[in-house]
Formats: structure tokens, C-alpha cells, sequence
């Protein structure tokens, strides 16, 4: 039914009565808001390096009983040529299989010999990866000659180094010897950001190694992923086994699932400090209030009117607190990089993230104005023209 | 057609396993534009009957018929409404919103009326010409003294033009000079706006103001004669 509202600046105004207090509860739910922002954009940001990792036509070969572990894997250098020959259907240009052999590993990686060592993760490889990942750019610098890296975008991050510490021209120290930084490449942010790419037969002969850890390989239009996995299956003397890229990383998702929910959880305990917060504003203000709320009443306007004006006073605080806190969050926060142990990744301060912190806030406003609104309820309008 | 009806109504509360009955059959019939002053000790239901008529309280049985509408029969959200149009509500603490203007106090009860600004504008304005206010519109309550600010109450009281104007103790709070000027203003909007009025008072020459004085006594309600009562020894036969 229709009723008429309390004006908007009643509400407005009452957030003024005590502005100590409206303050600090906008600087309460301003704060919670923000670590909502957070922690859902380092869930979105670990979910997204994790989904756009994966290309579906895209397939991995490596040890077989290795898990997802690929760094333990070890093929024969063979197996590429082997599996081009014997799949069909293989996605092929001007000659060139789509294959790449890679050499993967994590290692201490410092800046010069004697300097603070971290983990980081290295890659050999041939050009012919740029062909299966199609999602990698150089965005500075060229592919590596021999005694050099390419370091991805994030690098830095994984390494717990500044940006311009792996500039181009800057020189990095693992596996025994030094590297030289040639470029740095981005990979639509996923996981191979945080990566440090050199040459297959460079990284071969530092490691004393003839082996490869794996082999990516894209499959064209014509090639079903059943016939590669049947011929793993099959030569069990090979001891190989192949999964679909984006299978590979759906495991490393279910991998992080804890982390998620962990995540959840954080969001929902800082929410429900936030509720208290509210609340707790909320019930001092409507409190002190019960007789000029009976008053207005009185006067004609209806108990939903006056419900409806505290809950929006609640509201108000709470989405100014919200936008505060994306103003913040999407200026300081966005893009941010955070390590993890499979790499790097960037929070993910995106419309979405927005969404839920601000429907949180919404929910927090509106949800912790609502219980002292309902005093209004019980409360007839006799009585609370007694108040004092 | 009397403006403010109540017919044999009975007003109890429950207090614990005690019940109390404020008002038990009480009868009363208002003229339209009369001035009535209701007296009677403390504790026996002044406030009660008159929360009954301005219907934000309801008879535990009778009826009241305001304006030809039996209030008792309405649902709470229509009594909002109807309350808006029909009542007018001074209380003996003024009860303005400290967050509000004068101005904007007064304008309260229009909101709800289908007016448009400039309608609401001319009524606020005329509102505050009869209480004498015009120069303190935009001043806020905390900015007002206690006379002032009951003067407000009561333009806010009066600015939807309401069927009945009902005051609890309205010069309850204030000193006898600003008493005197409050009650002269409700004699006055009484005669020259036509409004009825229903006054709660403890003060006999407050009472002493309206045309017909009510006291309240057991439940019920009696008149109190207008002229000197005659020594009954002189009575002639
Ligand atoms: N909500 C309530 N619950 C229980 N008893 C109530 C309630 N409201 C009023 N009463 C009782 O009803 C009786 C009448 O109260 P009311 O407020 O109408 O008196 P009054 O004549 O206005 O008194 P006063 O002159 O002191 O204002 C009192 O005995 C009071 O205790
Ligand atoms: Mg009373």
C-alpha cells in the first residue's frame, strides 16, 4: 500500500545529531567494507590466475603417478617428436607443430651471488611455446639467446624483489651461474607471470639434465584429446599421461578450495563485526528517539514511515561507508600483487568484487538499522509519547 | 451533527493480574468549533480519552465518531492517514524535531496532504503568521525559547486546517506570563479560524478560557455549570 516517507533530510540530518558517533561508525563500516573488498578481490584474483591459465585445446603430457606435481616429471627429450608423430590431428602452421617441450622447476633464485635468496619458478623453453601459449606477450625486450631470461609480469612479486630489480639488462644469479634479464612477457594473468622463462638447451646444460618435464601440446579442430590419452594409456612403457590444461588447473582450484573458503569465512566474521557496529549505532540512535518517532506518528505519518526512516538512516552511513572504502580500495588496492606458492597474482578490485562489498555493506546497514527499527514496532504509539 | 462523538465508551488496562478502567461508559458530544477544557484529578484518564479521539489509542468497547467517521473501525494504517487531515495534536513538551526548522516542523502534517510545495508554502507561512513565529522560520527548535517553541507546536498543530485540535496540558511546562499569551493564541485561532478544541488542563483559569468545561470523575464525564451556582437556601420554589 502507499504511504508517504519521512523527508530525506530528516534522516540525513538525525546522521548529524551526534556526529562523533556517525562518524566513527562510518569509519567502523568503512573499514569493514574495505576488508571485504579485499579479501573477495584476493579470491577473484586467485580464482582468475587460476582460470585463465587453462585453454582448453590445450594439452600436457608428463610423467605418469605424478599428480599435478609436474616439477617432480621427468620424459625423455623424445617424447615431443614421438607424440607430434603419433597424434592426430595436432594444430600445425607453415610446417611448425604446435608442440613445446619445457623444462620446469622451482628454484633459489638471488639477484647477485651473496645476495637474500627466494624461491622462484623457472621455465626452458623453445619458441614454439609462444605457439601453444597463445596467451603470452612479450610486452618488452625478445625471446632469450643464451644466458638470459624473460621474467613475467609478476615475477618480482614471486620473488619478493621490486619491479625494477628484473628491469631488462638487470642480471639475476640461480642454478650456479648468472642470468641476464632480456624482456619481461605477460600471460593474460595467469599463473606463468610469475615465471621465469630461458632457453630449453640453456637451462638443459646448467642442470646437467637431458629430460623434460613435460610437453604442452595444442590439439586443432580435428583432434580429440581421447585418442592422445589412449596412446599414453596404451604405450605403458612411455609411463606417460595426458590431461587437458584447463583439467590441470581445475585440480589446482580444487587445491585452493580451503583458501576460499577460509576466505568466506573472513568476509562473514568481518561482516558480522559489522553488524554489530550497526547495531549498535542503530539502537542508540532510535533509543534516545522513541518519543519524537511516536510524535511523528502522531502527527499522521504511519509505523512503517518511521521503520523505513531509521533503516534508512542505516543505509545511508553504510553505502557512504561503502563507497569510501571502493573509492579505496579500486585506487590503492586494485591490481595490488600477492605471492603464493604456485606464483603471484593481483587482487581483483573489479565490478563484481564491488558488487558483494557493497551488497555486504547494504546488508550491514540496512540489517543492523533493522532490529532497532522493530523497537518501533513492539513499541505502541501511546507509550512512546512517554518516553523521555 | 455534533463534530467529536463518543458513545458509552470504556477504556481498561491491564497492570500485572490488576485491571484499571480509566474510563467506564463515558458519553460526550462536541459541537463543531466549540472550546472545550477537560479538568479532573491526576490518574483519571484525561490523557486517555483524549489519546481515544485523536486515535492513536483505541476504546476497549464504544465508539467514537469523528467527523462522521467511527475512528474505531479503521485499521492503523488508515488512522495514520486520517489523523494526518483530522487531528491536530499539541503536547505539553512542544515534541518538535530538534533536526528540523521551525518552518520544517510545521510543514510535517502537509507531507501528507496532496499539496504541492508552493500549496504548503502559503499554508506554513499562514500557520506561522497566526502563532507570530514568520521571523523565526528557519530557526531550529534548540534556537527557540520554551514559549516560542510551544507556539510552533502549536502552528504545527493547526497548519492542516484539522477538524479537531487536541491539547495535553499545553501550558504545563511554562511559566504563568507565557501561559497567559499560549492560551490567549488557542482562544484566538479558536474564534478566528472556527477550529474545536479539546483542552487537557490542571489549571482553573486555563479552563476558565473555553466555552464549556468537562471535568473528568470516575469514568465518566460531567459538566461544570458556566454561571455561579445559586445557595440552595435561596432557591425559590
Ligand atoms: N499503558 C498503560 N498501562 C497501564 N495503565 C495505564 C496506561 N496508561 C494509563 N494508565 C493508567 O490509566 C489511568 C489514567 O491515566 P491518564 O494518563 O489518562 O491520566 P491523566 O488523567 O491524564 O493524569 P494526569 O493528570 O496525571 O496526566 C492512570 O491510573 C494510569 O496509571
Ligand atoms: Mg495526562
Amino acid at each position: 500500500m502507499f504511504f508517504r516517507l519521512l523527508p530525506w533530510e530528516y534522516g540525513i540530518r538525525n546522521l548529524f545529531r551526534r556526529p562523533l558517533r556517525s562518524g566513527l561508525t562510518l569509519l567502523a563500516l568503512t573499514t569493514v567494507t574495505l576488508m571485504v573488498l579485499v579479501v573477495v578481490g584476493f579470491v577473484r584474483g586467485l580464482e582468475r590466475s587460476l582460470a585463465v591459465s587453462g585453454d582448453p585445446r590445450t594439452v600436457i603430457v608428463f610423467s605418469l603417478g605424478m599428480g599435478e606435481n609436474l616439477e617432480y616429471s621427468s620424459i625423455p627429450m623424445g617424447t615431443t617428436d614421438l607424440l607430434a608423430a603419433s597424434t592426430q590431428g595436432i594444430q600445425e602452421r607453415y610446417g611448425r607443430k604446435y608442440a613445446s617441450p619445457e623444462l620446469y622447476l622451482g628454484t633459489k633464485v638471488r639477484l647477485s651471488q651473496d645476495s637474500p635468496e627466494s624461491l622462484g619458478l623457472v621455465r626452458g623453453l623453445l619458441p614454439a611455446a609462444l605457439l601453444v601459449h597463445r596467451q603470452v606477450e612479450i610486452i618488452s625486450g625478445q625471446w632469450p639467446q643464451a644466458g638470459e631470461v624473460l621474467v613475467g609480469r609478476l615475477a618480482a612479486t614471486k620473488l619478493g624483489i621490486a619491479k625494477q630489480q628484473l628491469a631488462v639488462g638487470s642480471t639475476l644469479w640461480f642454478e650456479g651461474r648468472s642470468w641476464r634479464v632480456c624482456g619481461t612477457f605477460s600471460a593474460g594473468s595467469g599463473t606463468f607471470e610469475s615465471e621465469l622463462w630461458c632457453r630449453l638447451d640453456d637451462l638443459q646444460q646448467t642442470l646437467k639434465r637431458q629430460d623434460l618435464s613435460l610437453v604442452a601440446m595444442t590439439l586443432g579442430p580435428t583432434a580429440d584429446f581421447q585418442d592422445l590419452n589412449l596412446f599414453c594409456k596404451e604405450r605403458i612403457d612411455l609411463e606417460l599421461q595426458a590431461i587437458r590444461q584447463t583439467d590441470y588447473f581445475a585440480t589446482l582450484r580444487k587445491d585452493y578450495a580451503p583458501v576460499r573458503w577460509l576466505a568466506w569465512l573472513v568476509v562473514s566474521l568481518i561482516a558480522g563485526a559489522g553488524v554489530f557496529v550497526g547495531l549498535n549505532t542503530m539502537y542508540g540512535s532510535v533509543v534516545g528517539r522513541i518519543r519524537e518517532l511516536a510524535t511523528l506518528q502522531t502527527i499522521g505519518f504511519s509505523r512503517r514511515a518511521a521503520i523505513l526512516s531509521v533503516v534508512q538512516e542505516g543505509t545511508i552511513l553504510a553505502m557512504t561507508g561503502a563507497l569510501i572504502a571502493s573509492v579505496i580500495a579500486y585506487g590503492l588496492a586494485n591490481g595490488a600483487a600477492v605471492r603464493f606458492t604456485m606464483g603471484a597474482f593481483e587482487l581483483q578490485i573489479d565490478s563484481l568484487t564491488l558488487l558483494i562489498g557493497n551488497g555486504i555493506a547494504l546488508c550491514l546497514g540496512a540489517g543492523g538499522a533493522l532490529p532497532p527499527a522493530m523497537k518501533i514496532f513492539r513499541l505502541s504509539v501511546v507509550d512512546g509519547l512517554k518516553a523521555v | 451533527m455534533p463534530v467529536i462523538e463518543v458513545r458509552d465508551v470504556t477504556k481498561q488496562f491491564m497492570k500485572g493480574s490488576e485491571t484499571i478502567t480509566p474510563l467506564r461508559d463515558a458519553n460526550l458530544e462536541i459541537e463543531r468549533g466549540e472550546f472545550v477544557s477537560l479538568m479532573g484529578a491526576s490518574g483519571t484518564g484525561k490523557s486517555t480519552l483524549l489519546n481515544l479521539i485523536a486515535s492513536i489509542d483505541r476504546p476497549t468497547s464504544g465508539t467514537i465518531v469523528v467527523n462522521g467517521t467511527d475512528i474505531t473501525r479503521l485499521s492503523r494504517s488508515k488512522l495514520a492517514n486520517w489523523r494526518a487531515a483530522n487531528i491536530g495534536y499539541v503536547f505539553q513538551t512542544h515534541n518538535l524535531v530538534p533536526v528540523l526548522t521551525a518552518y520544517e516542523n510545521i510543514e510535517l502534517p502537509l507531507l501528507l496532504l496532496p499539496l504541492n510545495r508552493a500549496e504548503r508554502r502559503k499554508r506554513v507561512e499562514i500557520a506561522l503568521g497566526a502563532v507570530d513565529l514568520l521571523d523565526r522560520a528557519n530557526h531550529y527548535p534548540r534556537q527557540l525559547s520554551g514559549g516560542q517553541e510551544q507556539r510552533v507546536g502549536i502552528a504545527r498543530a493547526i497548519v492542516a486546517d484539522p477538524t479537531v485540535v487536541v491539547a495535553d496540558e499545553p501550558t504545563g511546562d511554562l511559566d504563568e506570563t507565557t501561559s497567559s499569551q499560549i492560551l490567549d493564541l488557542l482562544q484566538r485561532l479558536n474564534r478566528e479560524l472556527g477550529t474545536t478544541f479539546l483542552m487537557v488542563t490542571h489549571d482553573p483559569d486555563a479552563a476558565a478560557i473555553a466555552g464549556r468545561r468537562l471535568r473528568l470523575e470516575q469514568g465518566r464525564l460531567v459538566e461544570v455549570a458556566d454561571h455561579v451556582p445559586v445557595p440552595a437556601a435561596l432557591e425559590v420554589r
